[in-house]
C-alpha cells in the first residue's frame, strides 16, 4: 500500500491502516529514538509518543516531503525534547575544539579480539556525541540524503557532512590503536562471508 | 591498505542495525492508547451534554411554572433563597457524582489497567 493511500485511510479513522503505518515505520523511529536517548526502558514510551503525534498531526502533512522524512522529523524533535527534559543536550559543545576531538578518541583496549568488531564499533558509536550518532543513523542506516537530514534536524548540509566525516575519523582513530593488520584481514574476510 | 579496510569496516558497521527493540505488540499498544485518549474526550463531552441537558430541563420546568403557576415558582425561589447553602451543596455534589461516574472513574480505571 502506498503512503498516500495509507494516509487517506488513516484520516478516515481506519485503525488497521494506522497499525500498518506503525509497523512500516517502527524501525525508523526506534533507531532515531534509541540513538538519541539510549535508555532502553524509555525507548518504547518515547516511540509511542512519536506515533501518537504522527496520528494527531497527520491532517497537517502536506506531501512536501516523503512521509518517512516527516515521521523522522517528529521522532527527532520528540527525542531531543525528551533529552532536554532529563539531561543537558551536548549541543553546546564546540566540536571544532581540538581538545574535545582528542577526548573523543580516548579509546578502550578491552579484549576487542574476542568480540564481534561490528558490535565493538556499534558500542563506540553509542559513545559519540548525540549529533554525530543522529547523522550516522539517518545517513547510513536510514539512507536519507544530506538535504533530508538537514530538513529533519535543522542542521545545514555542510554541518551534516562535517559530523559524518568527523564521526568516521574518530572511530578510525580508535580502531587504529586497537586493531593490527592481521586482525583486520580476518575481520574483513568474516564480514565478506556474512 | 589498513586505512581503506578500516573505512570499509566502519561504513559496514554504520549500516548495521543497533540492538534497540520494541515489543511485538507495539502497534496494538499504540492503538489502545489512542482509543483510551479519545475515549476520555468522548466521556467528557457526554458529561457536559448531560449537565447541559439537566440545566435545560430545569429551565423548561421553571419556564412552564412561570406561565402556569407563578405562586409555586415564587415559593420555590423563596425556599432556595432561604436554604441556598444546602441547595448549592447538593447540586454540586450531584454534579460531582455524575462527573465521577462518567469521566473520573473510567479514566482512573483505564490508567490502572495500563499500569498493570
Amino acid at each position: 500500500m502506498e503512503d498516500r493511500e495509507l494516509i487517506s485511510q488513516i484520516l478516515n479513522r481506519n485503525m488497521n491502516a494506522f497499525t500498518f503505518l506503525v509497523n512500516r515505520y517502527r524501525k525508523l523511529v526506534v533507531h532515531i529514538i534509541g540513538r538519541l536517548i539510549q535508555r532502553n526502558e524509555e525507548i518504547e514510551d518515547v516511540s509511542q509518543e512519536v506515533f501518537i503525534k504522527v496520528y494527531q498531526n497527520l491532517e497537517k502533512y502536506r506531501n512536501e516531503c516523503k512521509l518517512s522524512t516527516w515521521i523522522a522529523t517528529i521522532a527527532y524533535n520528540t527525542g531531543i525534547n525528551h533529552l532536554s527534559k532529563f539531561k543537558k543536550v551536548d549541543g553546546a559543545i564546540n566540536y571544532d575544539d581540538p581538545s574535545i576531538f582528542r577526548s573523543l578518541i580516548d579509546f578502550r583496549t578491552d579484549n576487542y579480539e574476542q568480540i564481534d568488531l561490528h558490535r565493538y564499533i556499534r558500542d563506540q558509536i553509542e559513545l559519540l556525541p548525540v549529533n554525530f550518532r543522529t547523522v550516522i543513523t539517518l545517513f547510513h542506516l536510514e539512507e536519507f540524503s544530506y538535504q533530508e537530514i538537514g530538513q529533519i534536524t535543522g542542521m545545514p548540509e555542510g554541518t551534516v557532512k562535517s559530523y559524518l566525516f568527523r564521526a568516521k575519523a574518530i572511530l578510525k582513530e580508535k580502531l587504529k590503536f586497537v586493531i593490527d593488520e592481521n586482525s583486520l584481514k580476518i575481520v574483513k574476510e568474516i564480514s565478506n562471508e556474512k | 591498505m589498513k586505512n581503506n579496510s578500516l573505512d570499509q569496516i566502519i561504513e559496514q558497521s554504520f549500516g548495521t542495525e543497533p540492538d534497540f527493540q520494541l515489543p511485538d505488540n507495539f502497534a496494538q499498544r499504540i492503538t489502545s492508547e489512542l482509543e483510551r485518549r479519545s475515549q476520555w474526550k468522548i466521556d467528557l463531552t457526554e458529561y457536559l451534554h448531560l449537565t447541559a441537558f439537566a440545566f435545560l430541563i430545569f429551565a423548561v420546568v421553571m419556564g412552564t411554572l412561570y406561565f402556569v403557576n407563578k405562586e409555586t415558582l415564587t415559593h420555590f425561589f423563596t425556599f432556595i433563597s432561604v436554604n441556598w447553602f444546602p441547595v448549592v451543596l447538593v447540586t454540586l455534589l450531584l454534579n460531582f457524582i455524575l462527573f465521577a461516574d462518567r469521566v473520573l472513574l473510567p479514566l482512573l480505571f483505564t490508567k490502572l489497567l495500563k499500569h498493570n
